[in-house]
């Protein structure tokens, strides 16, 4: 294992694309193979086309989890591969790690840091700060997005069969636990600053129907969720506010 | 607006409509990046980020896990800021998130018809698959890629159609108490949406003191701004 060079970089590309070939039989299953593929290769070229067949096959089949944790599965199964692990240990491995990476996933970054950020920019919106607060929300979300996948794959391909001591991170560990409560506190700080940013061209009584309009809203939301979703809602909102908009012009 | 204009729109509409599943994941499609770079493409940055910041509440309830169907309101946000530009004023933000608010609905369902497709070629080529044949591989991938591409392109294409349509029909001559009532009505569903769908990622844990301390500030800026 000294002597490979796994060409990382051409992984990680193929890893931006991960969820391009999505389907409800194999899930990402079909992007994981192709960013593993060029970690395979050497498996090719020590004269081995078999081993890497077989490799790029287990690579391609189901596999779901957080698209930015991807890396670590792909990574640590490819390190697997060229360790020579039987297959039914891969594909115990691949099969372990769908659950951990979701979850992990999930809380860091689609209940963590996305809406973290989400909600410092429109806070940053409402206080006036224009297109700058959304610029700087796509950079520094980007930034923390490609160093997790930088950091995934690399990790994973370390780590190889030991990849749930990765997990385990204390960067990863310290991020997780920091990053729901400032989550909280941004998210909770941008509600009232949008509800007033929103309701400055109606003043008065139009931005007290809003703020009515919103409670039974929630009301609808927390006592119908199955009838009611956030569209539906705003649609109906929205018909009712025409039969009201006519009858009083 | 100029057929300069109107490609340039299909262009960042598409661009947003990929980056919602496909590539890069960047968060170009959250309504707030997807609105204002539609507002700087009209000319009326205002209106853009005013239309996704109302959007940007509805999409909190999305939570994008597993094989969980969703709106997409990248496009349909896209459209609607050309629909409120062509209307003009702040009135316009009812139409506007209305509009939209199908719209998703149409690029939700497109989603899952791109998925539906791709699982047949994944079936169909099954055994080229199961013997590891790079080539297949590669080929289904970029396949999906540009099954995903083509319909970004068509659910923008057609999401601005609708809007211009609206506007030929009269969508800026409609009276200004209807234009009032709408906007109030989805500003208030927005935001019972993202407070409903803020609740359901912080939590019944610790966290609930956290977001308590973070609406305290911002009922302390809002007030001081």
């Amino acid at each position: 294992m000294a002597g490979v060079k796994p060409p990382l970089g051409a992984a990680f590309l193929r890893l931006l694309t991960l969820q391009s070939s999505w389907n409800y039989d194999r899930m990402i299953g079909i992007g994981m193979g192709v960013a593993e593929e060029p970690l395979l290769r050497d498996l090719r070229s020590e004269g081995n086309n078999g081993a890497y067949r077989a490799a790029v096959a287990r690579g391609a089949r189901f596999f779901n989890s957080h698209p930015y944790l991807a890396g670590l599965a792909v990574g640590a199964t490819a390190r697997a591969e060229h360790e020579g692990m039987p297959p039914e240990r891969i594909e115990r491995l691949r099969a372990a790690l769908i659950g951990p990476l979701g979850s992990l996933g999930d809380r860091l970054v689609w209940a963590g840091w996305l809406p973290l950020l989400a909600g410092a920019a429109l806070s940053a919106v409402a206080l006036g700060a224009g297109w700058i607060a959304v610029a700087a929300f796509l950079v520094i979300y980007n930034v923390g997005h490609l160093t997790l996948r930088w950091w995934a794959l690399r990790a994973g391909w370390r780590a190889g069969s030991d990849v749930t001591g990765a997990l385990r991170n204390p960067a990863l560990q310290g991020a997780l636990v920091l990053v729901g409560p400032a989550m909280a506190v941004a998210v909770g700080c941008a509600l009232p600053l949008v509800t007033r940013w929103v309701a400055v061209p109606w003043p008065g009584k139009p931005a007290l129907v809003m703020l009515a309009v919103a409670a039974l809203g929630v009301g609808a939301l927390r006592l119908r969720p199955r009838l009611f979703t956030g569209p539906r809602l705003g649609l109906a909102a929205f018909a009712v506010a025409i039969l009201v908009g006519a009858l009083w012009h | 607006m100029s057929p300069e204009n109107v490609i340039w729109l299909l262009l960042w509409g598409t661009l947003v409509g990929i980056d919602l599943v496909s590539v890069p994941q960047m968060m170009i499609a959250r309504p707030l990046v997807a609105g204002a770079g539609a507002g700087l493409l009209v000319g009326d940055v205002e209106m853009g980020l005013r239309l996704g910041v109302v959007l940007e509440l509805f999409q909190f309830d999305v939570l994008p896990v597993g094989a969980a169907r969703y709106p997409e309101y990248g496009p349909a946000t896209v459209a609607a800021v050309v629909l409120a530009h062509g209307i003009d004023g702040a009135s316009a933000t009812g139409v506007g998130v209305g509009l939209a608010l199908v719209l998703a609905m149409v690029g939700g369902l497109s989603l899952h018809g791109v998925r539906t497709l791709n699982a047949r070629a994944v079936r169909q080529w099954a055994e080229q698959l199961e013997a590891g044949d790079p080539q297949t591989l590669t080929r289904l991938h970029l396949a999906g890629m540009l099954r995903d591409l083509a319909r970004a392109l068509s659910v923008t294409a057609f999401s601005l159609a609708v809007a211009w349509l609206a506007i030929r029909l009269g969508a800026a001559t409609l009276p200004a108490p209807l234009l009032v009532a709408t906007s109030v009505a989805v500003c208030g569903a927005a935001l019972a949406t993202g407070g409903m769908g803020l609740l359901r990622l912080v939590g019944r844990g610790s966290n609930l003191k956290w977001l308590a301390a973070g609406i305290t500030a911002g009922l302390v800026l809002a007030w001081l701004a």
